[in-house]
C-alpha cells in the first residue's frame, strides 16, 4: 500500500512540477497543461503497467476538458491508419498461427543437419531476427522461446542463455522493416517512408548489427555453447528430436503462406503501385494488411469473429491510439516546437549533434520505457525540427534504430524481453536476474547503437555528395 | 423452480491439501470432470477439474502458439507429470468459482452455465458453505420437463 501511495505521489509531483516548470520556462498554459498530462500518462504507464489504458483514457479526457485540444483534432491525431494496419496484421498473424506456419519455421532449426552449439545459436539468432522483421517481435519471440525450451529440454541444457540470445536478435530484427515493430509503421506513416526506404537503410544496418551481435554472443556465451556441444555429443539422437515438433506442409499451410506472400508483394511494391495508380503515399502499404484480413475473413468465415475478437489486441491498440493523440496534442499546442528549439540549441544547431541526440536518447529511453512511448514522444519533436528547418530523414532512422536497439539494454527494455522472461519463469521456474541480462544487454545495446550511429553518419556523408 | 430442489445434496469434495494425483484418481473413479474444493470449515475455496491438470502439464504457451504439433510427448510434459506427485489441489485449483445460492431459479443457473461456460455449479449458503452441486444435465432435464 505504501508503495502505491509513493508511486502516486511521485506521479503527481513530477507531472505537476513538469507543468509548472515548463510554464516558468515560457510555455503557455495549454502547452504546459498538455505536457503535464502527457507526463502523468507516461508515468502512470511506467508505474502501473496493468492500468496503462486507464491512464490513457483519463489523460485524454483531461486534455479535452482543459481545452488543450478540441475533439475533432484529437480524433485526427489517433493515427487510425496505423491502428488499422496493426489490426490487419494481427488477423494475418492469427491465420498463420492456425496454419502452423511458425511451428513449421522453428522446426527448421530442429532439422538442421549436424547441429552444433554454434550452429544452433546462429540459427536461433537469424530466424529470430527474420521472423521479427516479417511479422512482429512479440509473435516472433513466443515461438522462438517455445522452440528453444523444447530443444534445450531435449538436450538437457539450461535455456536461459539461448532465450536471451533470441531476444537480442528479435529486438535488432524488429527494426529492419515496417512490420517488425509498431514504431516502424508509426515512423513510416509520420515521415512518409516506404518499405523500399526501410530496405535501403534500417534493413542493412540491422543486418550488420545482427552479424556483430552474433560474434559478441559467440564470445560471451562460449561456455553455454560448449556445454550444448557436449550434450549433443552425448545424446546424438537427432531423429527423435526431428519428431518432436512436426508440421507437415499441407494445403492449408500452403494457401495461408500464399495469402501472406501476396500481402508481402503488395507491401514490398507499394510505392511503385501507388505511383502507377496515382495514389497518395503509403496508401497501399496501409491497406495491404486490411485487404488481406478481409480476404482471410471471407475464406475463414467461421473463424472470422474469433480472429477479430481474440487475434487483435484491442487493449494495446486502444492504448496506442490515445497515446498517439496525447503526444500529437503536444505538437498541436506548439509545445514540441519549444522543445525542438531547445534541442537544436543544445546541439548547437548542428545536424550531426541532433542525430546523435535523437539516436542515443531514444536508445537509452527505450531501455527503461516501452519504445512506442519514446517514439511517440519524439515524433512531434522531429516534425518540429523540420518546421524549424533542421529536419533530416536520418533523424527518423535514428529514432527507429535507437528505439529498437535500446530495448536490448535492460530486462524491461522491450515487450519481447518481458514476454520471453515471463515464459521462462513460468515454464522452468528460472528467474533471470538483472545482472544476468545487464552485461550482455548493455554490451549489445551500446555496440549496435554505435554501429547504427556510424552507419547513419556515413549515409549522411555519402548523401551530401 | 429453485435450484435446491434439483441439486445433488450429497456432494463429494476435495481439500486444498489433497495431492493432485489422488484428486485426479477420484475424478476418474466417479467419472466426473471436476469437484469443489472446501476448507476445514466446509467453506468453498475453489474448483478442481481435469482442465486444471491439463493446464499444469502442458506448456503455458500452448494457447499462444496456435498449431504446434508434437509427434512425441516432449520431456517437459513427462517431467511435469512426474512432478504432479508433489503438487496439492490448492496449487492447481481455480480460485474464482462460479457459484449460486440455494434460492437461485433454475433458469438463472442455465443462463450462468451457458454464458460462463461451466459444466457444474456448486450451490452455497450465505456463509459460502457447499450445500449441493448442480450439473448441466440436471438443469437441462428440469427445463425439458417444463
Amino acid at each position: 500500500m505504501k508503495k502505491i501511495v509513493l508511486k502516486f505521489g511521485g506521479l503527481f509531483f513530477v507531472s505537476v512540477a513538469s507543468g509548472f516548470l515548463s510554464y516558468a520556462c515560457g510555455l503557455n498554459t495549454h502547452q504546459a497543461l498538455s505536457l503535464a498530462i502527457f507526463v502523468a500518462s507516461i508515468m502512470g504507464t511506467l508505474f502501473f503497467w496493468e492500468f496503462r489504458l486507464s491512464f490513457a483514457f483519463l489523460g485524454s479526457g483531461l486534455l479535452l476538458i482543459a481545452k488543450a485540444i478540441d475533439l475533432d483534432s484529437f480524433l485526427k491525431l489517433t493515427s487510425l491508419d496505423v491502428i488499422l494496419f496493426l489490426a490487419g496484421m494481427m488477423i494475418v498473424v492469427s491465420l498463420l498461427k492456425d496454419a502452423g506456419f511458425f511451428a513449421w519455421l522453428v522446426a527448421l532449426i530442429l532439422r538442421a543437419r549436424n547441429l552444433s552449439g554454434k550452429k544452433f545459436t546462429f540459427l536461433v539468432m537469424v530466424i529470430s531476427g527474420l521472423l521479427a522483421c516479417a511479422v512482429d517481435e512479440v509473435t516472433s519471440i513466443i515461438f522462438m522461446v517455445a522452440a528453444i525450451l523444447e530443444i534445450c529440454d531435449y538436450y538437457e541444457v539450461t535455456p536461459t542463455p539461448f532465450i536471451i540470445i533470441s531476444v537480442l536478435a528479435t529486438n535488432i530484427g524488429s527494426a529492419a522493416t515496417v512490420m517488425g515493430n509498431p514504431i516502424g509503421i508509426l515512423i513510416a506513416t509520420k515521415a512518409s517512408l516506404s518499405f523500399e526506404d526501410f530496405l535501403l537503410t534500417p534493413f542493412p544496418i540491422a543486418l550488420i548489427a545482427l552479424l556483430i551481435t552474433i560474434l559478441i554472443v559467440f564470445r560471451w556465451y562460449r561456455r553455454a555453447i560448449a556445454e550444448f556441444d557436449r550434450h549433443i555429443e552425448e545424446m546424438k539422437a537427432d531423429d527423435i528430436l526431428l519428431k518432436l515438433i512436426s508440421v507437415p506442409m499441407d494445403r492449408h499451410l500452403k494457401t495461408s503462406l500464399s495469402v501472406f506472400g501476396a500481402m508481402m508483394v503488395l507491401i514490398v511494391l507499394h510505392r511503385r503501385l501507388e505511383l502507377l495508380l496515382g495514389l497518395t503515399e503509403n496508401t497501399i502499404l496501409l491497406i495491404a494488411p486490411m485487404i488481406t484480413a478481409g480476404v482471410i475473413m471471407v475464406w475463414k468465415r467461421h473463424k472470422a469473429r474469433e480472429y477479430v475478437e481474440r487475434g487483435i489486441e484491442w487493449w494495446t491498440l486502444l492504448f496506442f491510439m490515445l497515446l498517439f493523440a496525447q503526444a500529437g496534442t503536444l505538437r498541436h499546442t506548439g509545445a514540441t516546437d519549444v522543445f525542438a528549439r531547445l534541442f537544436a540549441d543544445f546541439a548547437r544547431n548542428n545536424s550531426g549533434g541532433l542525430l546523435a541526440l535523437v539516436l542515443w536518447s531514444s536508445s537509452i529511453g527505450s531501455s527503461v520505457l516501452d519504445n512506442v512511448i519514446v517514439v511517440v514522444t519524439y515524433v512531434p519533436i522531429i516534425k518540429s525540427f523540420f518546421a524549424l528547418g533542421y529536419g533530416s530523414q536520418t533523424f527518423w532512422w535514428a529514432l527507429l534504430l535507437g528505439g529498437c536497439f535500446g530495448g536490448n539494454i535492460t530486462l524491461i527494455g522491450s515487450t519481447a524481453n518481458i514476454v520471453a522472461i515471463g515464459l521462462l519463469e513460468k515454464e522452468k521456474n528460472i528467474r533471470v536476474r538483472f545482472r544476468d541480462w545487464f552485461g550482455i544487454g548493455l554490451t549489445v545495446g551500446l555496440v549496435t547503437t554505435l554501429v547504427a550511429w556510424a552507419l547513419l553518419l556515413l549515409k549522411n556523408y555519402c548523401c551530401s555528395f | 423452480m429453485k435450484i435446491n430442489e434439483i441439486m445433488t445434496k450429497e456432494v463429494k469434495t476435495l481439500s486444498p491439501d489433497t495431492p493432485a494425483v489422488e484428486a485426479l484418481k477420484r475424478l476418474f473413479e466417479n467419472k466426473i470432470s471436476g469437484l469443489p474444493v472446501v476448507d476445514a470449515q466446509g467453506k468453498l475455496v475453489g474448483m478442481f477439474t481435469e482442465k486444471d491438470i491439463l493446464r499444469a502439464i502442458l506448456p503455458s504457451y500452448v494457447s499462444q502458439v496456435g498449431r504446434f504439433v508434437y509427434e512425441n510427448s516432449p520431456k517437459t510434459i513427462k517431467c511435469k507429470i512426474a512432478k504432479l506427485a508433489d503438487v496439492k489441489v490448492g496449487e492447481l485449483m481455480r480460485k474464482e468459482v462460479v457459484k449460486v445460492s440455494e434460492e437461485a431459479p433454475v433458469c438463472e443457473v442455465a443462463h450462468i452455465m451457458l454464458t460462463q461456460n461451466v459444466r457444474r455449479v456448486p450451490v452455497v449458503d450465505a456463509g459460502d458453505r457447499v450445500k449441493g452441486i448442480v450439473a448441466r444435465s440436471d438443469v437441462l432435464d428440469q427445463l425439458l420437463k417444463g
